[in-house]
């Protein structure tokens, strides 16, 4: 073996230079000379838990695709931030319901989409909301529109949303919402019918400058824009899934609006870094323990009565969501047509009852499987569930799934408990949609049917009759208590914190209005 | 050396198809529709059937392993159900993050090991080298996230001396935004690579060369730094070369924690969707860059070591 004794070219002294030099450089300019905060420079900078990866309306998947999306383009109509759910006017000047079936709109004259596209007209409303019921479109948020016939111009900028039933939702979800937001037909058609990850034409009072996936979408003023001028010359949206790190990030300095966890609450209330602010909105999502109707373990509705009774709610409350959110009546939050003063079932667990409930029932040496989201919150609650019913000598197994498996589980004929969230929009029409007897199989996990359920919610979606409304979305709920399949626990709480430049717009479930955002 | 680094390369191909194939597999295997799962809870049946078809589900599983590779070899790795766009496109667009994280990582964490395992070493049983020894000890014993997670409430959030989030723009800002998750993954490897090189370093000066180095009258210094160090630094190679693979897993929760785009949580999120063609787009690259990185530390010590060469 030869070895070569050859001098290295780089030797410690150089190296060490080398290495201290970049070390210094790395430092010094980038970092600690030039940190610079969020707002500090006209920039917002918020946060949400997804990055918008589709800027079409009729493929969003949901709240993270609409913040941009409300943004970039406009609606007839859009929420008002408050406390109390409201609408107001947007590209329309004017809408006013005709008839039950009938709405007629006209436009402002004012809006134009970017790209050479021309001014916004009846034409693309029409092109708008007729490509989202379009079989050819596939959008998954076809329902949104619910009955929607067609649109009929009777004006460059006038026209008449026509149903072919009357559809109450159509003020709180499908104006508003996601199928609300107006896209520029030509620009579409020139794109070959569909909209991909990046706009084809904008309108709003923002556009989006730029979209660094999973890292930021930028938004910038639009300067052609002629309604209200936004606060913000730039919003900056990151999507940071993690909560926690989006706090760090918050007390660093970085964001000036992000969600934050449930766990958090109590530490914000006693002081938010940087001047900040805590603001505590309910969610509008709503949490229960399901039981699976069909599964031989559950046919004893006393035994189903018994388990109803047994789980505590309030502690639920306490250990899961550290007394931030608030026991439930339903699948229906507070503020929205239907919502229940009570549920049948108290919050409050009563064992005494449960006890007997279950010997009544005739079954003993109960044990159940209890399926849950690999999340603390539901974990935990899942906990305090297995914790309280064992104290009527009922046996809880707890099942942690990733969220791929979970939301799977129709395809699981195991099913027993199930501890389940489904997101919600402001309308009841879209929370009793998914316990009807042709949601067996897919999203009725509790295998609920009911002939009277079912037709409360054909009818109640169609009754414009507020009252009326609010009594049949009621009776569903009760219903749905009456069986035995379903023990409500909570909507859980949207709690935010926002830097002290900023005056957030948020919609009474704390969803961000970006447009709407203001300087402080 | 040719026909070495050809054997390697095939030896790594070999094991990127077997390790593909295995996800592949794996990733079939989780429970759950996928095309549900992609499409959530609204999307029409008919949406559903085609999606099925485009991503060939409705296939046997060795048919899909076909048209996987078959795409792959022409250079095709599907298309994003979600944004429409092309998975190469998404992917190579991650890449650079993982990329400069794992080098900034490697890069910093086998300067200070090195430096740190050569003093140690030159300075045996001495007070400096049970302080090296405890410090690096303590460096490979404290777990990543922690650190992590502390560095953020320091460096962040206390002192604010760099970005919490992000990855930043331009170099400079870049290279700030690289600090904290570089530090939080290669701590624990200054302490293994310091541990690694001491006690190479002790074997190595022990040896003939060393004796007769010093019998010629150099100076300790030229001894350590020149002589011993060029060879006790040959199995550092080899195990940056595998540290690439830790890393590389490493990098995924530092991109969650400090919010960074990258390889580690495009694959998690993907994974979460069942979005298939992400998932296997960036399993290949990922597991190529650790292959490749293994193949080239092996070449590397072989054109460093001939006994190595000569051993295989």
């Amino acid at each position: 073996m030869k070895i070569e004794w050859t001098r290295a070219a780089v030797g410690r002294r150089k190296f060490l230079k080398g290495a201290t030099a970049l070390g210094a450089a790395a430092a010094l300019p980038a970092g600690m000379g030039s940190r610079a905060f969020a707002a500090a420079d006209g920039v917002l900078r918020v946060r949400t838990y997804g990055d918008a990866q589709n800027m079409d309306p009729a493929h969003s998947v949901g709240v993270v695709e609409e913040e941009v999306h409300a943004s970039i383009y406009n609606k007839l109509i859009q929420y008002k931030p408050g406390k109390e759910w409201d609408w107001q006017l947007d590209a329309a000047a004017m809408i006013e319901q005709a008839s039950p079936t009938h709405l007629k709109f006209a436009l402002r004259d004012d809006i134009g989409f970017t790209n050479g596209f021309g001014a916004m007209t009846a034409d693309d409303v029409k092109f708008s909301f007729e490509r989202i019921v379009a079989e050819a479109t596939e959008s998954p948020n076809k329902p949104d529109m619910g009955p929607l016939s067609h649109v009929e111009v009777t004006g460059e900028r006038e026209g008449t949303i026509v149903l072919k039933e009357p559809f109450a939702p159509l003020w709180s979800i499908a104006l508003p919402y996601i199928t609300g937001n107006i896209v520029s037909k030509a620009a579409v058609e020139a794109a070959g019918g569909r909209i991909g990850a990046d706009p084809v034409a904008e309108s709003g009072p923002y556009l989006r400058d730029s979209w660094s996936p999973k890292e930021k979408t930028v938004l910038k003023r639009n300067p052609d824009w002629k309604g209200d001028t936004p606060a913000w010359d730039t919003i900056e949206v990151y999507p940071i899934d993690d909560e926690n790190t989006a706090e760090i990030a918050f007390e660093a300095g970085e964001l000036d609006f992000t969600r934050v966890a449930v766990g958090s609450v109590a530490r914000y209330r006693d002081s938010v870094p940087n001047g900040g602010t805590l603001l505590e909105y309910p969610s509008l999502y709503y949490t229960w323990l399901g039981m699976n109707l069909d599964h031989p373990k559950l046919q004893n509705k006393k035994l189903r009565q018994a388990i109803q009774h047994a789980i505590d709610v309030p502690s639920i409350m306490e250990a899961a969501y550290y007394g931030a959110a608030q026991p439930s009546t339903g699948i229906i939050a507070p503020g929205l047509i239907g919502n229940r003063a009570k549920s049948l079932v108290p919050p409050a667990a009563d064992f005494e009852k449960a006890a007997a409930l279950l010997a009544e029932s005739g079954e003993a040496n109960v044990t159940l499987k209890l399926d849950t989201l690999n999340k603390t919150t539901f974990t935990t609650a899942a906990q305090v569930i297995q914790a309280t019913l064992s104290q009527i000598g009922i046996t809880v197994e707890i099942n942690v799934l990733e969220s791929g498996a979970f939301w799977a589980s129709a395809d699981n004929e195991d099913l027993q408990l199930v501890l389940n969230r489904y997101s919600m929009t402001p309308d009841p029409y879209y929370a009793t949609s998914w316990f009807t007897t042709e949601q067996v199989g897919h999203w009725n996990w509790e295998q609920h049917s009911n002939a009277e359920f079912d037709q409360i919610h054909q009818a109640a979606f169609k009754e414009s009759d507020l009252a009326k409304r609010d009594a049949m979305y009621q009776k569903a709920q009760d219903l749905m208590e009456e069986s035995g399949a379903y023990r409500f626990l909570t909507h859980g709480a949207t709690p935010v914190v926002h830097s002290a430049a900023v005056l957030p717009a948020l919609r009474p479930d704390g969803q961000a209005l970006l447009r709407y955002f203001g300087k402080a | 050396m040719f026909f070495y680094a050809a054997r390697r390369f095939g030896l790594a191909l070999l094991i990127l198809f077997v390790a593909v194939t295995v996800m592949f597999l794996m990733i079939r295997a989780v429970p759950g529709d996928p095309v549900q799962i992609m499409l959530g809870p609204r999307a029409t049946p008919e949406l559903q059937a085609r999606l099925t078809a485009e991503l060939a589900l409705d296939q046997p599983i060795i048919k899909q392993l076909m048209i996987f590779y078959g795409n792959m070899l022409q250079g095709d790795l599907g298309i994003d159900v979600f944004s429409g766009r092309s998975v190469t496109t998404i992917v190579f667009q991650q890449l650079p993050h993982t990329l400069w994280l794992i080098f900034a990582s490697i890069t910093w964490s086998a300067s200070l090991g090195i430096a740190l395992g050569a003093y140690a070493a030159a300075h045996p049983n001495t007070a400096i080298d049970r302080a090296a020894a405890a410090v690096s000890v303590s460096f490979v014993a404290a777990p990543a996230f922690v650190v992590a997670l502390l560095s953020l409430l320091i460096f962040a959030v206390h002192l604010q001396w760099f970005p919490a989030i992000g990855a930043g723009e331009g170099f400079w800002d870049r290279l700030n935004h690289l600090v904290l998750p570089a530090f939080a993954i290669g701590l624990s490897w200054v302490g293994y690579i310091a541990r690694l090189v001491r006690a190479s370093m002790l074997e190595v000066m022990g040896e003939s060369h060393v004796r007769t180095a010093r019998a010629f009258g150099l100076s300790e210094r030229r001894i350590v730094l020149i002589y011993a160090l060029r060879i006790a630094i040959l199995p550092v190679v080899t195990v940056i070369g595998v540290g690439m693979g830790f890393l590389l897993s490493s990098a995924v929760f530092a991109e969650i924690v400090f919010a960074r785009p990258g390889l580690g949580k495009l694959v998690i999120d993907s994974i979460t969707t069942r979005n298939y063609p992400i998932v296997m787009g960036s399993v290949l690259i990922s597991t190529g860059l650790f292959v490749i990185s293994t193949a080239l530390a092996d070449l590397i010590n072989a054109w460093l070591d001939p006994r190595a060469r000569a051993a295989r």
